[in-house]
């Protein structure tokens, strides 16, 4: 479902991907591991179509991108939900709004997205912060109201940058159960993390980056 | 498509416009205060302009050339008529031998010692002839002049070329001016109100942004934008209209009433309310989408 064909990504010069070929199977789940610097954001930001390659291909659901065109990024995003390593949180907003979003930018009718929105708090544990600003949260609340605003619209695609970067052990474990429980009922998902007890714990197909490079790729 | 706007989308659009406003309240009145005060001042100019122009065209209607006729040839009328085809005349207006001599003994008041002994009037009958955009350009006057010449019961024609002239250049001048000042002004209100709102778009770019990360089309971030822009020119528009009525009757009891011409409105009020809320709108979308597209574009 989702093909990179020897992807090369460089900012001014300076390598950040180098030759990368990957395939994503529709409904797996995979981490994307490797040091600070490796390049996991720059990957997933390309697959996201936030990023350009430099050079290579990509192929989504048996489209070939090089560059996505600007008329479908949008189309394009709301079939991916893309937890962000900074969470991306209107922090005036309510964590509901934060949510909600995502449905209403696709036209989700309002009592729809209410129920949705409420569901999907609950699923992470949030339901009594719905009316709270996104800015009062602490980061482990953000970061979860980040997840839930990338799976309310059940995304075919889940990409997550470090999703547990800010959490503790118990709930980093809880976060990926979730996805796990996402990923069971048909979503494909994929997680940068360099938490290696964390990825050995779910035991799934690993990519390590290295400098750029693709180190290994192995379950 | 990713610019369908339909069903709940119009709902949230118009409900996301109405909080956006709440929640940037301090913006928005700052926008619409400075597209206020920016259209009331080039209002004030805009006015001032028109009026001193029809002052001065008023000016320039006066008389300017004096023809003098023999009257026993042909009829007032039938002169008068030959007269106005001359092209260039705008009016022709007769003045018989016996009101030239009665004009005269008014002057004379007190003095009429001076016409003692004469019997017979011996003043010419006239015509008081004025040339229309003579003060825009005085050689028409001479050519208007050369041709009632022409006509054979004219004996002599008399007019100030100097006097129009100087007119003429001083209309020149004052148009230079206000055309600088206008020119000036214009840019100084283009650029005020294109920066505040800049500065309120940039304000909000992080959410945009955001909006655009989690899939909104451009169409969806720009509407309320585009709303907003919108209320903040009707705003805008309404209260520079306020402020130049404010103005008016402040400056109405403050000048002697033949001066008052200055302030008042060269168009119908509800033109002008409509020409200012317009501008404003203009304005505030204009520069709302001219300020976002710079964001959208990543
Ligand atoms: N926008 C950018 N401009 C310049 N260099 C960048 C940019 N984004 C990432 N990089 C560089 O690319 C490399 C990979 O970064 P990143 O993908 O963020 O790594 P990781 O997420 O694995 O820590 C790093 O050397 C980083 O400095
Ligand atoms: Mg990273």
């Amino acid at each position: 479902m989702i093909q990179l064909f020897h992807i090369t990504k460089s900012f001014e010069g300076a390598f950040a991907l180098t030759d990368i070929s990957l395939k994503i199977d529709k409904g797996e789940f995979l981490f994307i591991t490797g040091p600070s610097g490796a390049g996991k954001s720059t990957l997933l930001n390309i697959i996201f179509g936030s990023e350009q390659p430099t050079e290579g291909q990509i192929i989504l659901d048996g489209r070939n991108y090089f560059k996505i065109p600007r008329s479908e990024v949008a189309i394009l995003r709301r079939r991916i939900g893309f937890v962000f390593q900074d969470f991306k949180l209107l922090p005036a907003r309510t964590v509901f709004d934060n949510v909600a979003l995502s449905l209403k930018v696709m036209g989700v009718g309002p009592r729809e997205v209410r129920n949705r929105v409420l569901r999907m708090l609950s699923f992470v544990k949030l339901q009594h912060r719905a009316n709270f600003k996104a800015m009062s949260l602490s980061g482990g609340e953000q970061q979860r109201v980040a997840i839930a605003r990338a799976l309310v619209k059940e995304p075919a695609i889940i990409l997550a940058d470090e999703p547990t970067g800010n959490l503790d052990p118990a709930l980093s474990i809880e976060t990926l159960e979730l996805f796990k429980e996402v990923n069971s009922r048909g979503t494909t998902v994929v997680v940068a993390s360099h938490d290696k007890n964390l990825i050995e714990r779910f035991g799934r197909r690993v990519v390590r980056l290295e400098d750029g490079r693709l180190a290994s790729d192995g379950r | 498509m990713a610019g369908s706007l339909k069903g709940a989308n119009i709902f949230y659009i118009f409900s996301d416009a109405v909080r956006s406003i709440r929640e940037n309240l301090a913006t928005t009145v700052l926008t619409a205060l400075t597209l206020g005060f920016s259209l009331s001042i080039f209002a004030v100019f805009v006015f001032v302009f028109f009026n001193m122009r029809s002052v001065i065209n008023s000016w320039g209607d006066r008389t300017q050339i004096v023809a003098y006729v023999l009257d026993s040839t042909e009829a007032p009328q039938a002169m008068r008529d030959a007269i106005m085809r001359v092209p260039g005349v705008s009016s022709a207006e007769f003045v018989s031998r016996e009101k030239a001599l009665g004009e005269l003994k008014e002057e004379l008041k007190g003095h009429e010692a001076i016409l003692e002994g004469v019997d017979e009037n011996p003043l010419p009958a006239s015509f008081e002839i004025r040339v229309a955009g003579s003060y825009k350009d005085p050689a028409v006057l001479t050519t208007v002049a050369e041709r009632l010449k022409a006509i054979p019961w004219v004996e002599d024609v008399q007019y100030s070329r100097e006097w129009v002239e100087k007119l003429s250049a001083f209309f020149r001048f004052i148009e230079l001016v206000a055309l600088f000042i206008g020119v000036f002004l214009a840019g100084a209100t283009i650029f005020i109100i294109s920066n505040t709102i800049r500065l309120t778009v940039y304000a909000r770019r992080e959410e945009i942004e955001i909006m655009s990360l989690v899939g909104a089309s451009d169409s969806f971030i720009r509407v309320p934008f585009f709303i907003e822009g919108v209320l903040q020119g009707i705003i805008g528009g309404l209260l520079a209209l306020a402020i130049l009525a404010g103005g008016r009757l402040l400056l109405l009891s403050k000048i002697p009433p033949y001066f008052s011409f200055v302030v008042s409105s060269p168009v119908p009020v509800p033109l002008l309310a409509l020409i200012l809320v317009g501008t404003g709108v203009v304005m505030g979308v204009a520069g709302c989408l001219i300020s976002m597209g710079r964001f959208l574009k990543a």
